[in-house]
Parts: structure tokens; C-alpha cells; sequence
């Protein structure tokens, strides 16, 4: 009930006019950029995983060319999305979480409310309308980043002929599978904002530096798991036919 | 000529966290531009008190006004309340116990923001009112720096300059001299003194430090295990034959106020 009245009112908060600029691009510039690393260097370990696995199991029957089927359906689909939601949303959600756990336990967030000013527009609104526009764009750069190392590995330690891999993610990957990334990452972006600042908001000041330790735990935790079973629920509704 | 609204009335209010009573039939008038020190031991619901009368607290029963509005009335899960709840606390600044700045802002930007956000005021006038709000409590060229560049001293000034800095009719004060050394003790005093004399604001200062009261009060009162013991005019309580009262002004141990 607690986090349901939390929804709520972030939602009025948020879809009641645009967010505070220099919030909003601060915290899109975090998500976004301040993410870019970590996703690269984890995407591509990712991607050339992928054709490993592959390649060691389809070359027993000779399927070695079906490669780019494989990558394109599992990195593209499935774990590019996935990855970004869960690496991204680990480390933005344990930012949004501490920062706003810090500021409830120093009296930040009641000095706003004495203040006159809205918390949740302040504070809330423009974190779930950064997170929210950034991951599925976070999601799309690792669906590029893990498929040009799925290719590297592939075709330079594999032998697997360029042109056919391309040719494969060609056929099974379809500008709608792409979009469904998106679709994804935003669903996941907001679901991981809203876990997090509803963890960061609800700490006491009470609870002391424990509580913010707590709330990032919590937040990070229940950000991955509900977007690895939202993300079976989503394949289900937009793959199964 | 009209008789000016009290500043805060309370009426019989009650606040209880499950089974502990915090705070019980609370009742008392403070007229306006009046500095009421609110003394009690730890732990006897100063400081929900002072939550209640801004809003952040309601209580489980009694009502609140403030300049004649009652607040307990206001239903925040409204919009409409909310609207009047933020209308109504405009009328207020406070000073929180640890400062309450924003961490991620510097000094001048700190003091700015309920500028920023209520007036209408252009940068620059905002940029002359900051200096002159930090000029005030003393401190000079510290705009650029940041809350965890300053000691506690200096961050409970800057924490008045914006609690100060929209012009507000009644100034909360949680504990301003906890955690000082005496010297800046006195001289955050002297601030309220000063801040009453030039801006005619009306203080709540809840503390229990009785140097304090003696020195800037015109209203007493005294909260023990969430009752108020004590209230009136300084010259009057401190004049009171109560024990507990006696008890608190002379620092002793022998009395009805037990250590919780």
C-alpha cells in the first residue's frame, strides 16, 4: 500500500509539467553517459561470450554458420536489454537510492517540504524522467555494442563468414525487435527509478548511515529482480504468438 | 485599532507514536513578533511539536493555528490542501538542529533557493539578498563554498541566512545552540536578538539550554514528558514557585523532571 501511494504521487509529480532542467540533465547526464563504461567493457565481454557458446555447440553439427541467427535472437532480444537494465540499473538505482536515503536522514527533504517545495517534484520527477529516457537508449547502444563483438569474435577467432553472420541477424532481426528493445528499456527504466527513489525516499532519519546502506541494498535488489521476471513477462507478450 | 492575530495558538493538541503519549492537551497562545523559548529534557517532544506547527506532523487530536488559519484542518492528500499547506508555510523559515543544507549545492545557492523559488526577485537581486542575509550571520565571501567545507558553526549560519532570507513572519528554531562551543552559542543569540529587533519576526527556539531563555525570551515555556509544565511571559515563569521549573533553572537533580 506504502509503495502504491508512492506511485501515485510520483506519478502525479511527474506528468504535472516538465521536471526542473538542471535536475533532469544532471541525472540524465549520470544514467546515461556516467553508464557508458561499465555497459561498453561488460556488453562486449557479453557479445563474444555469445558466439563462444554458440560456436562451441552448433560446430558439433556443423551449424557453425547459424551464429548470427543466435546472436541476433538471444543478444538482440534478450540479454542486451536485460544486461543494460540489470548493470544500469544496479548502478544508477544505488545512486538514486543513496542520494535521496542521504538527504531524508539530513533533513534535506523535510527542509524542502518547510520550504514550500514539492520533494517529489523536485527530487523524484526528474530521476524516474532521466532514468526513464535513458535506458532504452542505453539498451539500443549495447544491442550494438554486444552484436560488433559477437561479429568480432565470430568471424576474426572463428572463421565464420562475415557476410553470412550479417546476413542471419538480417532475417531474424527485425526493426521491431529493435523497438521492442526500446520498449523494454523503458519499462525497465522506470521500474528501476521508481524502486529506487521509493527505497531512497522512505528512509528515516533515524536509521542513520545504516538506513542508507539499506535502502541501496533494497534498491538494487529489487530493481534486478523485477526486471529479469518483468522481462520474461514482456518476451512472452511480445514474441509468443 | 484591530487586535493583531496571535502568531501560533495551540489548542489541546495530542501526538502518540503507538503506546508513547509525545506530546498531551499542548495548549498555548505566543502573539506575534514574540521570541518563545521552548524549554524541556531530551526526549519530551520539543521537536514534534515544532513539526506539528509547520505542518510536518499532524496531530492525533487538538488544533493548531497560526495567524488564525488552522492548519490541522488542511488535508495534504488533497491538492487543494496541499496548495494551502505550502501557502501557509511561506509564513515560516526554520533553522534544523544539523543545518539541513543541501549537500549537492554551495553555500550561495543554498540561500538562494527558497529565493529562487517563491520571489520574485531577478539573479542579482537574489545574488545582493544572499550576501546581505550572509553578511548578517556573519559570514563573508563563502558563497562558492560547499555545506562540507564549513564547520557546524558556520553551517548553522548559513542554515539561518536561508531559513531568514525570505523575509518569513515566524522563524523555527530546533536546538540552534546544540553541538556549539559557548562563545558561538551566544553570538547565534545575539543573531536572534538582532533578527527580532530589525525584522520584527516572531522565534520558536526549542533548546534546553536555560543561559539561552534568560537571554532571548519573552515567552517561556517548559515541556516535560509531553505536557508543558510551564508557560508565560519570561519575567513570570522565571518568578514561578512550580518545581519543575525550579528544578530545570537550577540544573539540579532533585525534582519531578526524572533523567528517561
Amino acid at each position: 500500500m506504502e509503495f502504491l501511494h508512492f506511485v501515485r504521487r510520483a506519478l502525479v509529480a511527474q506528468f504535472s509539467g516538465p521536471p526542473p532542467r538542471d535536475e533532469f540533465v544532471r541525472h540524465a547526464l549520470d544514467a546515461g553517459v556516467g553508464s557508458l563504461p561499465l555497459l561498453t567493457l561488460l556488453t562486449i565481454f557479453a557479445g563474444m561470450n555469445l558466439s563462444v557458446q554458440a560456436y562451441g555447440t552448433f560446430v558439433r553439427f556443423g551449424g557453425q554458420d547459424l551464429l548470427g541467427l543466435f546472436c541476433g535472437v538471444g543478444g538482440i532480444r534478450e540479454l542486451y536489454p536485460v544486461m543494460a537494465a540489470v548493470i544500469c540499473g544496479a548502478r544508477i538505482g544505488a545512486t538514486l537510492a543513496a542520494s535521496l536515503a542521504n538527504m531524508q536522514i539530513s533533513e534535506q527533504v523535510e527542509a524542502l517540504e518547510v520550504m514550500a517545495v514539492d520533494p517529489m517534484r523536485l527530487l523524484v520527477a526528474p530521476r524516474l524522467w532521466a532514468v526513464t529516457l535513458m535506458l532504452p537508449l542505453l539498451c539500443g547502444y549495447a544491442d550494438v555494442v554486444g552484436l560488433a563483438a559477437s561479429y568480432w569474435a565470430a568471424t576474426e577467432q572463428m572463421g565464420v563468414n562475415g557476410g553470412t553472420f550479417m546476413e542471419q541477424v538480417r532475417d531474424i532481426v527485425h526493426l521491431s525487435d529493435l523497438a521492442a528493445g526500446v520498449f523494454k528499456g523503458v519499462v525497465f527504466g522506470w521500474l528501476v527509478a521508481i524502486v529506487s527513489c521509493y527505497h531512497g525516499y522512505r528512509a528515516l532519519k533515524r536509521d542513520g548511515a545504516e538506513g542508507v546502506g539499506v535502502a541501496t541494498n533494497r534498491a538494487i535488489v529489487h530493481s534486478a529482480v523485477l526486471c529479469i521476471v518483468l522481462n520474461m513477462f514482456l518476451s512472452a507478450l511480445l514474441y509468443v504468438r | 485599532m484591530a487586535e493583531q492575530q496571535p502568531a501560533i495558538t495551540l489548542e489541546r493538541v495530542c501526538k502518540s507514536f503507538g503506546n508513547n503519549r509525545v506530546l498531551h492537551e499542548v495548549s498555548l497562545v505566543l502573539p506575534a513578533g514574540k521570541i518563545l523559548v521552548m524549554l524541556g529534557p531530551s526526549g519530551t517532544g520539543k521537536s514534534v511539536l515544532l513539526r506539528c506547527l509547520v505542518g510536518l506532523m499532524k496531530p492525533d487530536s487538538g488544533r493548531i493555528f497560526v495567524e488564525g488559519q488552522d492548519i490541522t484542518a488542511l488535508d495534504e492528500r488533497r491538492s487543494a490542501g496541499r496548495e494551502q499547506m505550502f501557502a501557509l508555510r511561506r509564513k515560516f523559515g526554520m533553522l534544523f538542529q544539523d543545518g539541513a543544507l543541501f549537500d549537492d549545492m554551495c553555500v550561495g545557492d543554498n540561500v538562494a533557493f527558497p529565493l529562487r523559488q517563491h520571489a520574485k526577485m531577478s539573479e542579482r537581486q537574489i545574488a545582493e539578498r544572499v550576501a546581505e542575509d550572509l553578511e548578517r550571520v556573519g559570514l563573508k565571501n563563502v558563497q562558492r563554498k560547499m555545506p562540507a567545507e564549513l564547520s557546524g558553526g558556520m553551517r548553522k549560519r548559513v542554515a539561518f541566512a536561508r531559513a531568514i532570507a525570505l523575509r518569513p513572519r515566524i522563524v523555527l528554531c530546533d536546538e540552534p545552540s546544540s553541538g556549539l562551543d559557548p562563545v558561538m552559542s551566544a553570538t547565534l543569540d545575539e543573531l536572534i536578538l538582532d533578527l527580532h529587533r530589525s525584522l520584527n519576526m516572531t522565534f520558536v527556539v526549542i533548546s534546553h539550554d536555560t543561559a539561552e531563555a534568560r537571554t532571548i525570551a519573552d515567552y517561556i515555556g517548559l515541556l516535560y514528558k509531553g505536557e508543558l509544565q510551564e508557560f508565560g511571559p519570561k519575567e513570570q515563569v522565571l518568578r514561578s514557585s512550580r518545581l519543575a521549573i525550579n528544578q530545570f533553572f537550577d540544573r539540579s537533580t532533585d525534582g519531578p523532571i526524572q533523567v528517561l
